[in-house]
């Protein structure tokens, strides 16, 4: 599953979606939006066909480089509020080692290759800044 | 010929638009095409160094010939995720 997505991220059906019989560990990473100097919500700006395009090859490349089973990459558009979930990165691996390793791989990827960008928002309008 | 150009984040605010269409002779490489719109906007000139360049959603290098057509994302550095 690799998806850029306005809603709400279906935790559940994301771990569903990489679940398979020969797989022995999951591992779900979440980026929630954190609360900083009145900061109430981030948004996120998506060139969504090149980030489609860059997330299913970054998947297949973790798929290689890990052996995972499976993997799926879900990311938030537009406005998350502070507490919310902005990505889901589930890796399925036979083994945890891999599964853990993949995560925070394919996490450091997103935020270096992926055309995402995200500006904070503020309690206040004048306060508005862009957030790396 | 015709170029799409898609501005995001820190470049859509300086530009005030989304994106626009470039109309340039046949043969025009991207680097032109990056100088031409800087020209045309000078308040990118001080992001020319961070700025990441995607041609039909691929990265491209700055010696790329384009094509009528084509469409040309100037990208400002990326920030996606959280944490």
């Amino acid at each position: 599953m690799i998806e850029v997505r306005r809603a709400r991220i279906d935790l559940e059906a994301v771990v569903d979606s990489v679940r398979r019989d020969d797989a022995g560990a999951i591992v779900l990473f979440l980026g929630t939006v954190r609360s900083d100097e009145r900061v109430k919500a981030l948004d996120y700006e998506v060139y969504r066909p090149m980030a489609i395009k860059s997330l299913t090859a970054l998947g297949e490349r973790a798929k290689d480089k890990f052996g995972l089973t499976d993997l799926s990459i879900v990311h938030r558009l537009g406005r998350v509020p502070v507490g919310g979930d902005s990505v889901a990165i589930a890796c399925a691996a036979v083994h945890r080692a891999e599964a853990f390793a993949a995560c925070a791989w394919v996490m450091d990827e997103v935020k270096r290759i992926v055309p995402i960008w995200k500006t904070e928002i503020a309690d206040r309008p004048d306060r508005i800044r862009r957030r790396r | 010929m015709q170029i799409q150009v898609r501005l995001f984040a820190t470049y859509r605010e300086i530009v005030g638009s989304r994106g626009f269409t470039w109309s340039s002779r046949d043969g025009l490489s991207l680097r032109e095409l990056v100088d031409g719109v800087v020209a045309k906007y000078p308040r990118l000139a001080g992001h020319r160094d961070t700025m990441l360049l995607a041609v039909n959603h691929d990265l491209a290098a700055s010696d790329r010939i384009l094509q009528d057509g084509d469409e040309v994302a100037l990208l400002p550095p990326v920030s996606g995720g959280a944490g």
